[in-house]
């Protein structure tokens, strides 16, 4: 049982550097997102954690031992983990029950163990009666779940899994992710999770990493990333939230568009550009002046369309700069009206970066 | 629930052998094709005292012994390369496309032509017709009466260029046919959809789909036409000119002119790598045959009232390398005259009892071929796969190098490759000549591009998270190799090992530079029989040779591996 530690992570191809310098602690037990676009090296770095790749620069520890090194990288299969691949990689000519107990003959297990052990696997994953099918007989959901149920079985130190739920449809996903949260809650195993999907890393992580160009980003709790980004693009990345670009006047207020806005986060510099984020939803929209003029806005819509629920109005701000808003159905507003915003200041959060 | 979280006992580290091993495979390669090509340059290039010199190219090209043998290639591999693509390109797409009757069995057949070695299939015509003996001759003669001319004389340009078309069109075929066979019948669904009907869909959409693998069928009929020995020694020598390959192989006859044989190589091994990168030129273009995932299978053109046709036509086709040359073989091994027509009264075993009882050398060539075949198809598949392996999965730094190396033999002709080992290996510190051990580098050498090129398509479709799955539960890599690649590998294998088996039992080009008394091999056997005319002991040793060839592939195919059902299951992933 133990923590995995990533210690200034570097993984170089050629010229191109796709892990760059990352360093990230992740407990014992706790289940840690690696979260970003495709290229960001979420991939690569898992890669690295499981030891399929040599790094350039920087170590790899699982508890106290150094598993990569510059000088030295442990195969993965001595590094006592398993990991569940995008593909599932399920060995086709093994039936699954051959697939699952791979591992624990690895592991010259006696004959009965290895029966105890598939009996009690394969209720949990409830897949006892596909035990002696072939995997391309299997639907792509139970796929996954005999890919989870072969990592879990050998009861690895650390799991790791890459984008596991890519291949599956919405609703088996949704499914499959709470399972892969029940599963982990269970067994408290250090688990490292890379996917692009951020409502996928919201519903399982301890801990989200936002991952961009090689670099962590912003490393924090799925409130904290949500609620308080720190850089533009985790601010757009999660929840694409509006960033408007204005000047400092002091620490706690930019000017943008004309008008002076209060906001929270960052402390900002006077006279210094300044980004600040604020959520489709949370921008509110009227038609009439508002009451007061603090943290307000005027606008031109641009475009409007009825979602069901809400409407998703496009707006343009004196300086040019495009805001999407979402207003309540009742707020119908044709295109090319003059309209206020007003953008409370516990909203507006200034970025660092 | 009763699943332990303890964890398992950790795994004891093991030394990785990978490395080394890996390396000493780099060297074997490096060795095996390096080091005749750089005797044949020296050679080429220097006098009889090693004196750097480019007088044996100034001989070459002013000397019209050797200027007309140049042009006599040109022209037979020209022609060939186009009748190749005349015949097989109809073919294929009737085979690939339509509901024509018998298509499984033209494609056997087909096949059957690509087994067959091309210079039995130049004896067999030699049987057919030869201007006085042939069979085909007599039959007209019963006609026309018995003192006219020969209708056909195999003994001709005309004659080399047909027999070479026969046993090269199988090269166009497979390629072209194939590639009718992967196209998406959506693209020509989309074309029907706009109002094509289905000879305009044919002719805007499915032929331009097909020309690149068309054209690179023909460059590929074109080289073999260009650098083949067999069919045109046994049919221009006796009517008195040389192809390049034989000008070079005569070059080793006494008094032997090495240097000239290795100059003389030089052309032929420039022209094919030049075609060779047309051809990827031209492959490197095609992927647009390819686009996207999943696509439904091609709707077949419905011929109608032309359905028997079109067979009547494929079959007329392959009664020139199939029916015709194999009747004349089985006549020429049970008739007392090899040009007699057999009859039931006639008919006897004598030739074959000569053959396994009183040729001498039958029995070592036949033992020598057997050896050499299975030692050649083992360690070349062995060879191929461990570099196919490096080359997919990237294990060491230069991987790139090992492949380039695997498929650089391609553009080396039989012939050259014999000239490069005969001057490599017959001084020290290698003295191989005169035993089967320059013949075993030699067969290796012409057979490892195409086998390396099957493994590795064999390992590209093989994901390689399926391997890493293995490792990360703890195995080393060698037990993933064992437990899950070399399963999945199983028919591509097996089919590799056939492929190099039936290679070296039709090799001759190289042979016949390399061979001694003691280690002569069956296509030598047989070409040293034309030579003595002995037509009929040669037919049963070509039938003897194909019933090996067979015997060997169904006893393969028989060996069971773990996983046997493998490519049944090769679904998922």
């Amino acid at each position: 049982m133990a923590s995995v530690e990533l210690r200034g992570l570097v993984k170089r191809f050629g010229s191109f550097v796709a892990v760059d310098a990352v360093s990230l602690t992740i407990d014992h037990g706790q289940l840690v997102c690696l979260l970003g676009p495709s290229g960001c090296g979420k991939t690569t770095t898992l890669r690295l954690i499981a030891g399929f790749l040599e790094p350039s620069d920087g170590e790899i520890r699982v508890g106290d031992r150094v598993v990569s090194s510059k000088a030295r990288t442990l195969p993965p299969e001595q590094r006592n983990m398993s990991m569940i691949f995008q593909s599932y990689a399920l060995w086709p000519h093994m039936t699954v029950a051959e697939n699952i107990v791979y591992g624990l003959r690895l592991r010259k297990m006696d004959r009965d163990t290895i029966a105890k052990k598939l009996a009690a696997i394969l209720a949990t994953t409830r897949l006892e009666p596909l035990a002696q099918r072939y995997p391309g007989e299997l639907s792509g959901g139970q796929q996954q779940r005999v890919a989870l149920a072969r990592a879990l079985i050998v009861g690895p130190e650390t799991l790791l899994l890459d984008e596991p739920l890519s291949n599956l449809d919405a609703n088996l996903r949704e499914e499959m992710r709470f399972e892969i949260r029940r599963l982990h809650d269970e067994y408290r195993y250090t688990t490292v999770y890379v996917t692009h999907d951020q409502s996928e890393a919201m519903t399982t992580a301890d801990l989200i990493a936002v991952m961009n160009a090689g670099k962590i980003d912003q490393l924090g709790s799925p409130e904290d990333i949500y609620a308080r980004p720190e850089s533009e693009f985790v601010a757009r990345f999660i929840g694409a939230a509006n960033v408007l670009k204005g000047t400092a006047r002091d620490a706690t207020h930019v000017e943008f568009a004309g008008a002076v806005l209060a906001v929270v986060g960052a402390r900002l510099t006077a006279g210094q550009s300044a980004a600040v984020a604020i959520r489709q939803h949370e921008i509110q929209l009227s038609t009439r002046p508002p009451a007061t003029a603090h943290n307000t806005l005027k606008a031109i819509v641009t475009r409007q369309v009825y979602l069901g629920m809400n409407r998703d109005t496009m707006v343009e701000a004196a300086d040019g700069t495009t805001l999407r808003v979402t207003t309540p159905t009742a707020i119908a507003v044709e295109k090319g009206r003059e309209v206020w915003l007003t953008l409370p200041p516990e909203r507006c959060r200034a970025l660092s970066r | 629930m009763t699943l332990t979280t303890t964890t398992s006992p950790a795994l004891k580290p093991r030394i990785d052998w990978t490395r080394p091993v890996l390396w000493l495979f780099a060297a074997v390669l490096i060795i095996l094709i390096l080091l005749p090509l750089s005797w044949l340059a020296v050679f080429a290039f220097t006098d009889k005292n090693r004196h750097p010199t480019l007088a044996n190219f100034v001989t070459l090209f002013s000397n019209p012994d050797f200027l007309d043998p140049l042009l006599t290639t040109a022209i037979i591999a020209t022609t060939s390369a186009l009748i190749c693509c005349i015949v097989a390109a109809p073919l294929s797409w009737l085979v690939s496309r339509t509901d024509m009757p018998g298509r499984q069995t033209i494609r056997a057949l087909v096949t059957a032509s690509f087994v067959t070695p091309p210079f039995l299939g130049a004896v067999a015509w030699e049987l057919l017709a030869a201007p006085n003996s042939g069979l085909l001759n007599q039959l007209y003669r019963l006609f026309a009466g018995e003192d006219a001319d020969a209708l056909f004389n195999i003994y001709s340009m005309t004659g080399i260029i047909f027999v070479i078309s026969c046993y090269t069109f199988p090269f166009v075929f497979v390629l072209v046919a194939n590639a009718l066979d992967t196209m998406p019948g959506e693209l020509e669904d989309a074309s029907a959809i706009l109002g094509g009907n289905a000879w305009t869909t044919a002719r805007r959409v499915t032929i331009p789909l097909a020309l690149p693998a068309l054209v690179a069928g023909a460059l590929i009929a074109f080289l073999q036409a260009m650098t083949l020995f067999g069919s045109p020694a046994i049919l221009a020598l006796p009517a008195g000119f040389h192809t390049m390959t034989t000008k070079i192989w005569s070059l080793f006859q006494y008094p032997p002119k090495l240097e000239l044989a290795a100059a003389a190589a030089v052309p032929l091994l420039v022209l094919t790598i030049l075609l060779l990168q047309g051809q990827k030129a031209l492959l490197g273009r095609r992927g647009y045959s390819v686009i996207g995932g999943k696509y439904g299978a091609p709707r077949r053109v419905e011929l109608r009232g032309w359905r028997w046709a079109a067979l009547g036509f494929c079959l007329l086709v392959l009664l020139n390398p199939v029916f015709l040359p194999y009747l004349a073989l089985l006549n020429a091994a049970f008739s007392p005259n090899a040009t007699t027509l057999v009859t039931p009264s006639t008919a006897t075993l004598h030739n074959i009892v000569f053959v396994f009882t009183e040729l001498s050398s039958t029995q070592l060539a036949l033992k020598n071929t057997v050896i050499l075949g299975t030692a050649t198809a083992t360690i070349g598949t062995i060879l191929a796969l461990v570099i196919a392996y490096v080359t997919t999965r990237k294990v060491i730094a230069g991987h790139r190098m090992l492949g380039f190396l695997a498929t650089a033999p391609v553009a080396v002709p039989g012939i050259v490759l014999g000239v490069g080992l005969f001057l490599s290996y017959t001084r020290p510190p290698f003295v191989l000549y005169g035993t089967l051990w320059i013949l075993l580098l030699a067969f290796l050498t012409i057979n490892l591009p195409s086998a390396y090129q099957q493994l590795q398509a064999a390992f590209a479709t093989i994901h390689p998270e399926l391997e890493e799955a293995s490792r990360i539960l703890g195995a080393t890599r060698l037990q993933a190799l064992r437990q899950i690649t070399a399963p999945l590998l199983r028919t591509g294998v097996i089919a590799t090992w056939c492929f190099i088996f039936i290679g070296v039992m039709r090799e001759l080009s190289a042979a016949i530079v390399l061979f001694t008394s003691q280690t002569k091999v069956l296509s030598v056997l047989i070409y040293d029989l034309n030579e003595g005319g002995d037509l009929a002991a040669i037919a049963v040793l070509g039938i003897a040779m194909l019933v090996i060839t067979f015997a060997v592939v169904l006893a393969v195919n028989q060996i069971p591996m773990s996983g046997g059902n493998a490519a049944a299951k090769l679904r998922n992933g």
